[in-house]
């Protein structure tokens, strides 16, 4: 909303030179955000009227002349171009700072001194539209005809000398007093201490006479309708003031009538209209729209009601949408001479539920949206019934207002306890304090007590804003001002606070994935769309659905972490060939109950031109070992993953609890999202995972003894895998045989078609003896005939 | 004989003085000292001289071949140590070459600056405390005192979830900021609390460098028996200096969230400009940094406190626009846009 400070002053006296920057601070710090502020007469800075006392020509250049101005007892020297100026002539000049446009075209430049073809020019004599007043005269402006004086400032020969303040309108949300001038010209005087001039309008409206013939039929959704005829309207433009202040604060002026209601609802923020008389057929009905009810409204638009909406109507159809926009039927127009002025109050529930179904919002639905002043209504038809007199002086009030209400206007006390204020500020606030803040507010203030008192509150804050005690005490503190407030720390036990353990462990996890295993941690949205279900080969059951979402790839709620990984997979690739990262978050799960299944999981990716699953096992078991500090086991799956290799696809199990899964991403999936790499991932379930708590480690005696490693190198059918031949080579001794590690797979030509070797190293290792020559061999053997046993040949036997 | 030991003694001194190479002077030290060398042939006259002159030639022989000994030694050391030098300068390595890849991962941005909010606030004596993000419109908004009619659900544009209803919840929804863990938190532990709530958030709004759905988000909250703004403002102080290490100046003024009352708003100085106005801080020299208040006793009541016994304040900040503020990061899609080449910057 724009503020502007002339308008302010027609109800504060601000004396003196008011620094803008600092009333914004104020009111920003006091009442509402500032964004910012516009000196309307900074465009003039630097221009002054200038009286044309000689021109002579350029020696230099045909077409240029050298002009002396008097600019106010002082002669300045402009090199000028221009062919219609004269000796006499009073002309705006620019000074050396202005800035200008150029012929009235591109950006606007800063003027400086120079010379022209040898000759000192300090400014320039201006045409109108470089100055942005318009093409005047075929050249320089000319001010003949106006009463103008040689260096009087361009700023004050516009009247451009007001300072508009630009209000953040969402810190006005909770006030609806503060929507128009008036109201912040209150809060202005309160805050800068200033007394606040009432605004009374001097307008007789009759006793007798002709009064709008208004019914309303919904009273909750209009708790109040004022109306009056005013007769002998001139439908004509406005004055020239009226213009500049509405100008300023951002509306177009229309027509004499339009621009009174537009200036009220800035003046005072109670949104009037002003119907033609002559289009409202046997008077004002306020009711509920008929169904598939439609109106033309002020914009040009044709919209469709529906009953929940209000209409103003007269008795055979809808003439404006309440409170939202007038319609085109009853439009104020060149020959309108009888009109009725509206100035209502409507439910702010309806109009603001109103104004989303019809996506229309205007100033006015702004305004009743917040809960306006019921009394508001009343004293904004007297005000515009004085301004169109005032501008219309044929005009006529034809008789009373009409008005029709069911609101109960009584003023809200609450009970204000000065310790209560002291104890919320944390600094000491006296009875007086408080009683003073709230009558510069127009509370009326009556002390019951000590510390206490009894507090009513203005109608035209208590719509909303105020209904409590600590409503009393934010305006308190905001007068009293947060900066005085000295900030302190309370004194408390410095009890260690409860340990959120599941978040400690998640900073553990990212630590030891991307420090520990060289992994990095990407962040993906919670979302994912019908596609990514496909392309995983997965199913839609189990999801849960947006009601509405921004695109299609954000329909569904994630139930695995997989899909968007695969994205980051696919985005990646364009820049590396070999990936290696990871995302900690949150999957969402129907399970039937009113709150879904929301689990913490750790996805992980690795990602290489060759194959990767024995990699991505290695992290994923490493890194369980060492966050659990349990044993992991590598079993089987038990439900293999849509989206997994279903032959490469292992459960990862901690303490008999199967905590995630790693798998080679199924091929399908691959082709699905034009991945060529092989790529295979982990999944663990975190908040599984975090629940295990760590055992204390308890350390294990070192070995006194040496032990020896021997390697066996074993050939076996292809189908045997590496833990059954482990297994076997551990049953030779399950005491002296320490530790089994493979370290060579071969496949090819030194070996018969459809078998492999394995080299395992194996230590031999007593707790309380170094091992004999004959022990050791004695183990080896036995070794051997385990691996005989299971059809494995002994290489190098 | 003894001038024959001395001059060779000379001779040989000379020659050593003269080698370069371990080499050569090996080849002085056979020729001299060696089994078959100079001095050898000189001792073989010995026998053959007077019995009276034995001992003193035999002494002064030894003395001559220890003193020769020590030369060769030292001699030997000094080019050793020449050579290796020499080795140690020519040497040609190239420093440059790369050593072999030892990719360390890189944490994310945002959980980076998580933790340090945490750690600050957790050595002031505040718990971390954890919330559903897909919550119910009770606790995202009635519960904060947010009723369904109210404006401030314009400024809430919110991702609702399908078919899902509930008599005391209503409709479910993506939470659209951490608040609703002040009210389950209040239920499920009772005051005194000293709490913060760090955790994603939602809103339906479309998405350009400075808006996305997904965001995060840090709530605080506390609540005792004297708990006051000024408290706030100290605590804050302390919040502040630490994170940025370095003095920021706040300012509070007057703001409207249904769930405080006071309610204000924080903005600190720009830590671009220092304050005196830039593109970042729009050239008022200050950024919105959080919204607070004293806890509207609709919340207390909500959570089951009487807010006649206690009080306390609540703030939220967001923790993307932090981070986006810390690293200077002027397209907030790059947090969740999954690209290493942002990642692994950090």
């Amino acid at each position: 909303m724009f503020v502007s400070l002339n308008w302010i002053k027609d109800f504060v006296p601000l004396k003196g030179k008011i620094n803008p920057l600092e009333l914004s601070e104020l009111i920003t710090i006091r009442t509402a955000e500032v964004e910012g502020y516009k000196d309307l007469a900074e465009s003039f800075n630097n221009m002054v009227v200038g009286k044309i006392k000689s021109i002579k020509p350029h020696p230099d250049a045909d077409r240029l002349t050298i002009t002396q101005t008097d600019i106010g007892g002082v002669s300045n020297q402009i090199v000028c171009g221009a062919d219609n100026i004269y000796e006499g002539m009073y002309v705006p000049v620019a000074l050396p700072g202005a800035k200008v446009k150029w012929h009235g075209e591109g950006d606007l430049v800063e003027l400086k001194s120079a010379k022209l073809r040898g000759v000192q020019s300090d400014g320039m004599l201006c045409a109108g539209e470089e100055i942005g007043l318009g093409k005047k005269d075929n050249g320089i402006y000319d001010f003949k005809g106006l009463n103008v004086k040689e260096g009087m400032p361009l700023a004050k020969v516009f009247k451009k000398d007001d300072i508009v303040f630009e209000i953040d309108n969402k810190s006005l949300t909770h006030r609806p007093d503060l929507w128009g001038h008036y109201g912040m010209a209150r809060e202005i005087a309160a805050i800068t201490g200033n007394e606040f001039k009432k605004l009374e309008p001097k307008v007789k409206i009759p006793k007798t006479g002709d009064s709008p013939n208004i019914e309303v039929k919904d009273y909750d959704l209009c708790p109040r309708y004022c109306g009056l005829i005013i007769k002998n309207i001139k439908v004509e433009s406005s004055p020239k003031w009226m213009q500049d202040r509405l100008l300023a604060v951002g509306y177009r002026p229309i027509s004499n009538i339009v621009d009174v209601t537009n200036y009220v609802m800035a003046e005072l923020g109670q949104p009037l209209h002003a119907f033609d008389k002559n289009f409202i057929k046997g008077g004002i009905i306020v009711r509920r729209a008929n169904k598939n009810e439609e109106i033309t409204t002020l914009d040009g638009q044709k919209r469709k009601l529906d009953t929940n909406m209000l209409v103003i109507a007269d008795h055979e159809k809808a003439v404006a949408i309440a409170g939202i926009m007038g319609g085109e039927n009853s439009e104020i127009n060149d020959e309108t001479t009888e009109i009725i002025i509206e100035s209502a109050n409507f439910n702010p529930e309806s109009i603001r539920k109103s104004s989303v179904r019809l996506g229309l919002r205007t100033e006015a639905v702004q305004r009743f949206e917040k809960s306006l002043d019921p009394n508001l209504a009343e004293l904004a038809i007297k005000r515009t019934a004085e301004l169109i007199l005032q501008l219309c002086p044929t005009a006529k009030i034809a008789g009373p207002i009409t008005d029709k209400k069911r609101v109960t206007l009584e003023e809200p006390i609450i009970t204000l306890d000065s310790d209560t204020v002291s104890s919320k500020l944390g600094v000491p606030i006296s009875v007086k304090q408080c009683a003073d803040i709230l009558r510069s507010l127009e509370f009326k203030v009556v002390k019951k007590s000590e510390t206490k008192l009894q507090v009513t509150v203005p109608s035209f804050r208590a719509t909303k804003d105020i209904d409590i005690e600590d409503d009393l005490v934010e305006e308190i503190v905001r007068l009293y001002g947060y900066e005085n407030i000295k900030p302190t720390l309370p004194s408390l036990p410095i009890e260690a606070p409860m340990e959120n353990t599941e978040r400690t462990r998640k900073h553990h996890a990212r630590d030891l994935l991307s420090y520990g295993f060289g992994l990095s941690e990407i962040y993906n949205y919670s979302f994912y769309g019908q596609d990514e279900i496909e392309k995983c080969l997965m199913n839609e059951k189990g999801h849960i659905l947006l009601e509405n979402h921004l695109s299609q790839d954000q329909t569904h709620l994630r139930t695995t972490l997989v899909p968007n990984l695969l994205k980051n997979v696919v985005s990646n690739l364009r820049y590396n060939l070999s990936l290696k990262f990871y995302e900690i978050g949150r999957t969402y799960k129907e399970i039937g109950e009113f709150f879904p299944l929301e689990e913490k999981w750790i996805g992980g990716v690795v990602v290489k031109k060759s194959e990767s699953f024995y990699e991505t096992k290695s992290i994923a078991v490493e890194f369980l070992k060492e966050f659990s500090k349990y044993k992991v086991e590598v079993k089987q799956v038990k439900n293999v993953l849509p989206y997994a290799h279903p032959s490469r696809c292992a459960d990862l199990i901690v303490r008999g609890t199967a905590v995630g899964t790693i798998f080679e991403v199924h091929p399908q999936v691959l082709k699905n999202f034009d991945i060529e790499a092989k790529v295979s991932m982990f999944e663990i379930n975190f908040s599984k995972l975090a629940g295990i708590l760590e055992p204390l480690v308890k350390y294990e005696k070192l070995p006194k003894f040496q032990g020896l490693d021997i390697d066996i190198s074993v050939v076996v059918d292809l189908q045997k895998t590496v833990a059954e031949v482990e297994k076997e080579i551990r049953k030779a001794d399950k005491n002296l045989i320490k530790r089994v590690k493979l370290f060579d797979i071969y496949k090819g030509e030194h070996i018969e078609k459809g078998k492999k070797a394995f080299a395992f190293r194996v230590l031999l290792q007593a707790d309380d003896k170094t091992l004999t020559d004959e022990e050791m061999s004695a183990i080896q053997k036995k070794i051997f005939h385990n691996m005989e046993k299971i059809g494995g040949t002994i290489r190098g036997k | 004989m003894k001038v024959q030991l001395l001059s060779l003694k000379k001779a040989c001194l000379n020659a050593i003085k003269e080698v370069e190479t371990l080499r050569s002077l090996q080849e002085v030290e056979v020729k001299y000292i060696g089994r078959k060398g100079e001095l050898t042939s000189i001792l073989r006259g010995v026998k053959d001289l007077p019995d009276k002159q034995k001992p003193i030639i035999g002494k002064l022989s030894n003395k001559v071949k220890n003193e020769l000994e020590t030369a060769f030694k030292v001699k030997i050391v000094e080019l050793e140590t020449a050579e290796l030098n020499k080795k140690l300068k020519d040497d040609n390595f190239d420093i440059t070459v790369p050593g072999p890849d030892n990719n360390l991962g890189h944490i994310h941005p945002l959980s980076q600056v998580q933790r340090k909010v945490e750690n600050i606030f957790g050595s002031m004596g505040f718990t971390v405390m954890d919330g559903p993000e897909v919550e119910s419109e009770y606790y995202n908004f009635e519960g904060l005192n947010i009723p369904s009619w109210h404006p401030a659900r314009d400024m809430q544009d919110t991702f609702f979830i399908k078919g899902k209803k509930d008599k005391k919840h209503g409709r479910m929804v993506l939470r659209t900021h951490t608040s609703p863990v002040q009210v389950r938190t209040m239920e499920k532990f009772g005051p005194p609390l000293r709490v913060i709530v760090p955790g994603r958030t939602f809103r339906y709004e479309a998405t350009d460098a400075s808006h996305d759905t997904t965001f995060y988000q840090v709530e605080g909250f506390m609540i005792d028996k004297d708990i006051s703004i000024a408290h706030l403002k100290g605590v804050l102080a302390q919040f502040l200096s630490r994170l940025f290490e370095k003095d920021v100046k706040v300012r509070i003024r007057p703001g409207y969230f249904p769930f405080v009352e006071p309610g204000l708003e924080v903005d600190f100085s720009c830590l671009i400009c220092g304050g005196k106005g830039c593109r970042v801080c729009k050239h008022t020299g200050w950024v919105e940094f959080m919204g607070a208040g004293m806890i509207h006793e609709n919340v207390l009541k909500a959570g089951g406190i009487d807010p006649k016994k206690w009080q306390g304040w609540a703030f939220g900040f967001g923790l993307t626009r932090l981070v986006m503020m810390r690293h200077a990061i002027d397209d907030i899609r790059l947090l969740l846009g999954g690209d290493l080449r942002f990642i692994n910057q950090f």
